[in-house]
């Protein structure tokens, strides 16, 4: 037959063609199209459109915008931490107890003076003296993990309860009650309180009042400026993607996500990566905690609770994938944006009851996770 | 002859009562292949675990080039020239050709850890120490996860080389190869022996491939050699017989002919 001659031919031709002729050149489209980021991406965009028609106004308009990104940055604060470690094949439960340390500790202190007897603390002093105790903490989490070798799972599982009981306890020791209030607003007067409870990036808001898009009903200006936790968002998230995609220990991170024993045998100091990370979510648990304690002057023994799952599911949402070594922080930045705004946004669509809006993040994390399998198949050849 | 690179002197290993080798010696040449054979659980792994740092010996001595050395760790082995291909490569399939060619020894500018990666000048020397032993890659940012499993081994290989290895150890690298890949990995292997100043250790379960790129063999069971010499001495017959662990293959075709 016809057909068998010309299938004998091309497969004469085959035997001259090289491996590297089989890939076709990528051209900028095909590239972007196939990023890890674009589902979080196109998820983003789709929602976005989405609100804006089902809700409108309430969450563009400045004040829903302002609101909206405090929620995002937030969690974009922490998921950027777990995403990290998650990249490095670690898992940390503790981080929504270590918000709620990190926070009783600053407060207990504002309240009462530091430790010792040294006399009334500053908000300087409070922040970097609990920095210290959440690094050793993660430090010790992530010091237990590579010489035990545990699951990463029960190591943080077990300071997810050990923190939030040492919480409490703290608070009632030295405060009396779970809760502390009517702690004097810092932000007015001291600069560095400022950095964390104050406003940022108030230009946008300036320029939208000068377009006349930013009254409130006394013809004055509205909202005045973003909370500062999005300008930490941002530098955290800056500084992660620029470490993750750029730089050595970048690549170690993934190394030691991917195959920790290719990584080790290929003097990848692993343990070392580990442990930093651990540290690093601590530190992000510690940033949330003090944009919180700054900017509402209060602290109680049950904030944090449940954000450790958020900041993991938004890392999912992002593209991470759950056993390690592929990931990036952009993702994460739409995954933050996704998770925070159908958090805080669902509440706005009226003919919607609000109380839905856990139904809709698990699916969409269900939906992400079952996307980021497909890509993860892509790249290892279906196992 | 030449000097030889490495002198394994009487390597005894033992796991807790039970020992994994009982006094191994070799010697390995720069430009030949070394064919380690030998029934599964012989200890052929074992052997080149001490060779590349990963476990110490129990007694015994290795060489470097005359010189007694230690080696506490795999670093201080490969810092010696001793590169090992392990089993599963030790590469990461979800990162680009060049994250996994310079993974641990990245070049960067800037201070460790935090230097910032030369991506450029690494893509350009992955893909042309690839090209060097034979593979053409037209992209080294793609993902290891999706080339072949001989352009994976080449990989392997190739970054050994680039990072000093003189000594090139190879752990059955063609035992999970299609035909075609299994033939390339030994090209790889030729051509790397044609440079002349590397040695190579290879492990293989497979006779034909053992007698296609091998200059000299080791026979060992049972932790022990027992046999051992150049490729012109040994007949296809010997190497059979020698690799089953040395019992008689008749005996054993004989009983396999008794099954039905
Ligand atoms: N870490 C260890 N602890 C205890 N026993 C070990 C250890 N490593 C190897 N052994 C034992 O040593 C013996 C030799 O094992 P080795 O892996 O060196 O065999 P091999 O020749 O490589 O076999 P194969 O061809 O199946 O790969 C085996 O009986 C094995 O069970
Ligand atoms: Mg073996």
């Amino acid at each position: 037959m016809a057909s068998t001659t010309e299938n004998g031919a091309g497969s004469v031709g085959a035997g001259h063609q090289s491996e590297a002729d089989r890939l076709k050149e990528a051209g900028w489209f095909s590239r972007l199209v196939h990023r890890p980021e674009i589902g979080a991406f196109s998820g983003m965009v789709v929602l976005l459109v989405l609100l804006a028609l089902a809700a409108g106004d309430v969450v563009y308009n400045p004040l829903g915008i302002k609101n909206n990104l405090a929620i995002i940055a937030q969690l974009g604060i922490i998921a950027t931490g777990a995403c990290m470690l998650m990249i490095a094949g670690e898992f940390d439960l503790s981080i929504g107890s270590m918000i709620g340390f990190a926070g009783m500790s600053m407060a207990v202190m504002l309240k009462w003076g530091l430790p010792f007897g040294l006399g009334p603390a500053s908000p300087l002093a409070a922040f970097l003296i609990t920095l210290c105790i959440t690094l050793a903490i993660g430090w010790l989490i992530g010091t237990i993990v590579v010489r035990t070798r545990l699951s990463s799972f029960i190591v943080s599982l077990s300071f997810l309860f050990i923190l939030r009981g040492a919480t409490e306890v703290c608070f009632r020791t030295f405060n009396g009650s779970t809760q502390v209030s009517g702690l004097p607003d810092y932000k007015q007067t001291d600069f560095f309180a400022a950095l964390f409870g104050g406003e940022t990036f108030q230009w946008f808001y300036d320029v939208l009042f000068w377009l006349g898009l930013n009254f409130n009903r006394a013809g004055g200006q509205w909202v005045t400026g973003f909370d500062a936790k999005v300008a930490w968002w941002l530098v955290i998230a800056g500084a992660a993607w620029f470490v993750l995609s750029r730089t050595q220990v970048g690549n170690w991170i993934y190394a030691t996500g991917g195959n920790e024993e290719a990584a080790r045998a290929n003097g990848v100091p692993t343990d070392k990566v580990k442990v930093s990370l651990f540290m690093f979510t601590a530190f992000c648990a510690t940033i949330f905690a003090a944009t919180q304690v700054f900017d509402t002057n209060t602290a109680d023994a049950a904030k944090g609770n449940l954000k450790e799952l958020e900041a993991i599911a938004a890392s999912v949402v992002g593209g991470v994938i759950l056993s390690g070594g592929f990931g990036s922080i952009i993702g994460v930045v739409f995954g933050a944006v996704i998770f925070g705004l159908v958090q805080n946004s669902v509440f706005y669509i009226s003919w919607i009851d609000g109380s839905y809006y856990r139904t809709f993040l698990g699916t969409v994390l269900l939906v992400a996770a079952l996307s980021n399998e497909t890509i993860r198949k892509r790249f290892t050849g279906g196992i | 002859m030449s000097e030889p690179l490495i002198r394994l002197e009487n390597i005894v290993k033992r796991f807790g009562n039970f020992t994994a080798l009982g006094g191994v010696s070799m010697e390995v040449h720069p430009g030949e292949v070394h064919a380690l054979l030998g029934d599964n659980g012989a200890g052929k792994s074992t052997l080149i675990k001490v060779l590349a740092g990963v476990h110490q010996p129990t007694s015994g001595a290795i060489h470097v080039d005359g010189q007694p050395v230690v080696f506490r760790n795999p670093l201080a082995a490969s810092d010696a020239g001793i590169g090992t291909v392990y089993q599963d490569l030790a590469l990461n399939p979800l990162t680009s050709v060049t994250r996994n060619f310079f993974m641990g020894r990245e070049i960067t500018k800037g201070t460790r850890p935090f230097g910032i990666l030369q991506t450029a000048e690494m893509n350009r020397i992955t893909r042309e120490e690839m090209a060097r032993i034979g593979i053409n890659i037209a992209d080294p940012e793609q993902a290891v996860g999706t080339m072949s499993g001989g352009q994976k081994q080449t990989l392997a290989i190739a970054r050994a080389i680039f990072f000093g290895a003189r000594v090139l150890i190879l752990d059955e690298p063609t035992s999970a190869l299609g035909q075609k890949q299994q033939l390339e990995v030994l090209k790889t292997i030729k051509q790397v022996r044609s440079r002349g100043d590397i040695a190579i250790i290879l492990i293989t379960h497979n006779e034909v491939h053992a007698q296609l790129v091998a200059d000299r063999y080791t026979f060992l069971s049972l932790g022990q050699v027992i046999g051992s010499g150049v490729a012109e001495d040994l007949g296809g017959e010997d190497i059979r017989r020698l690799m089953a662990g040395g019992a008689q293959m008749a005996d054993l075709e004989e009983e396999l002919a008794a099954i039905h």
